[in-house]
């Protein structure tokens, strides 16, 4: 996934004469880049005329230009961007405590048939339990404090990881072994010249998946317990009705998600260099 | 004192949940250090299950291979896979250097020494690129300096050109010989194309359709080095080709019969 700031019309070259932009003759990359920015857009402008028209009640969603105005006036006087900060980090720790453990748990049982054999009972038993419904067990364990926010946090990228990473290891095709084999391979070069980097253009799909998880249970978790952060903001403002406060909030988590997943992506690029684009 | 490489009464079956499938009956083959031998069968005789067994990929389930070539701390063996045997993480210097990093040779020694096939298989331009943006011959030359680069005394070849059009095989074949011609290793070099062994061989071994036996074994003596476009138009290749094809022929020709009647039942 990716957004770049696209340059609505092919620039022309002061030597060439400039031809007309055509449509219907876009690249697929100047057709991504121009609807990242006209189809948000045109969602905006029939939201914005919408809620002028009464279409929509104006007290429910505001329309976007109203939106707008309440993100600057909370980012003034709101602490808006120390809320996002707050969700920002809770979502970073509790990604990183879920991804490398899950990640390292795959990868064992991945290479391990015993670790595979004690481990799966495990993950099949929890894997398809909906995982906000272990979180008041994790608050009796933890207390009603930070540790067991990014612990809830955490869970949806573990599970994610293990599952994928094991996949992902179980999967490499056998012809690489046995490559790695006729050339004398030791167990240390079959690791980490072969197994891994075989993995991990699959790995790094589950790491994509996780960064999405991740953000729902920071959301989550900041509904139900939380006394700050994006989602705390989203919750309280509908409480006591001040709906487009509550939008401005979902919008902001929107845009800090855009971000993390253009991140993500990017990242993906330079871990897997070798993997083709696909778009 | 020149070193051989033994095949004595290597047979094998393969155990099947539909019953056992025998795959080689005993076979007797005696290969000299140096040479180039092509061995030639049907679908399914066997070859490739002969060729793993003397890449030490598989064990015969009777018989043994001997080996009494030197090799002087250098590996005995490389095999040369099919094209997706590259690995698609590491780039045309890294695959070639691969089998070197493994016998823990330092990066320097190694990537010169890499470097030196590249430059013969005309891949230099390509040394940072990785498989996916190579073509399917660019590829299989790769395979072939990976294998080369390690620098064994016998190389191992499973159908490796099979995949590539006729003209890229053309000029890959051309490549190979250039490697190999002078570099005094023996090659034992699987094929279904009965052209591309007289081409490549010594030496042209006809396997029978399965079980797989040896059927007869022909010495090519066309003049080192060979030109593989210049053999299209030379008399004594055809002469050979016919030779074998007749042999050839006969083991097709049964192999189809018992499929006709496995039908028909």
């Amino acid at each position: 996934m990716q957004f770049r700031v696209p340059s609505v019309a092919p620039a022309p070259r002061a030597s060439e004469p400039a031809k007309p932009f055509n449509i219907r003759k876009m690249t697929p990359l100047q057709r991504d880049r121009l609807m990242v920015v006209v189809s948000p857009l045109a969602v905006l402008i029939f939201w914005e005329f919408a809620a002028r028209t009464n279409l929509v009640d104006r007290r429910i969603l505001a329309p976007p230009t109203v939106i707008a105005a309440t993100i600057w006036q909370l980012i003034q006087t709101g602490g808006l961007l120390n809320q996002a900060g707050t969700t920002l980090s809770r979502f970073a720790v509790g990604f990183v405590l879920g991804t490398i453990p899950g990640t390292l748990i795959g990868l064992a049982m991945g290479i391990s048939p015993w670790t595979r054999s004690i481990v799966q009972p495990l993950v099949t038993a929890f894997y398809p339990l909906p995982r906000i419904a272990l979180f008041p067990i994790i608050l009796i364990l933890v207390g009603l404090n930070e540790t067991s926010n990014v612990i809830m946090i955490s869970l949806g990228p573990l599970f994610t990881m293990i599952i994928t990473t094991m996949a992902a290891v179980l999967n490499v095709e056998p012809i690489y072994k046995e490559v790695a084999n006729s050339f004398g391979a030791r167990p240390r070069d079959m690791y980490f010249d072969v197994m891994f980097p075989a993995a991990l253009p699959v790995i790094m799909g589950g790491v994509k998946l996780s960064v999405g998880l991740a953000l729902l249970n920071t959301v989550a978790v900041e509904f139900l317990v939380a006394d700050n952060g994006i989602g705390h903001l989203i919750w309280n403002s509908w409480t006591t009705l001040s709906i487009s406060q509550s939008v401005a909030g979902l919008v902001t988590a929107g845009i800090l998600g855009s971000a993390i997943f253009t991140i993500a992506g990017a990242i993906e690029k330079r871990v897997v260099p070798w993997v083709p684009d696909q778009r | 004192m020149p070193g051989e490489i033994h095949v004595r009464g290597v047979t094998k079956t393969f155990v099947g949940v539909h019953g056992d499938v025998r795959a080689l009956d005993p076979i007797d083959l005696t290969i000299p250090e140096g040479q180039f031998l092509c061995i030639v069968g049907p679908s399914g005789c066997g070859k490739t299950t002969l060729l793993r067994i003397i890449a030490g990929l598989e064990q015969p389930t009777g018989g043994a291979v001997d080996f009494t070539i030197g090799h002087n701390g250098k590996p005995l063996r490389s095999v040369v896979f099919q094209e997706q045997g590259i690995f698609p993480w590491m780039n045309v210097l890294q695959n070639t250097a691969f089998g070197l990093k493994v016998r823990g040779i330092g990066r320097n020694e190694r990537e010169a020494q890499a470097r030196a096939y590249l430059d013969m298989l005309g891949l230099t331009p390509f040394a940072d690129a990785y498989p996916r943006q190579l073509s399917g011959g660019m590829r299989q030359r790769v395979n072939i300096g990976r294998a080369f680069a390690n620098d064994p005394a016998i190389l191992l070849m499973d159908e490796p050109l099979a995949s590539l059009d006729e003209q890229t095989k053309l000029l890959v074949q051309d490549d190979l010989l250039r490697v190999w011609e002078g570099s005094h290793k023996t090659v034992v070099y699987i094929t279904h194309s009965l052209d591309e062994a007289i081409v490549l061989g010594d030496r042209v071994i006809v396997m029978t359709a399965r079980p797989g036996k040896l059927k007869s074994v022909v010495d090519i003596d066309l003049p080192r080095p060979r030109n593989v476009l210049d053999m299209q138009s030379n008399a004594a290749f055809f002469d050979v080709r016919s030779r074998i094809w007749t042999a050839l022929r006969e083991e097709v020709l049964t192999l189809r019969e018992r499929e006709v009647v496995t039908d028909a039942v």
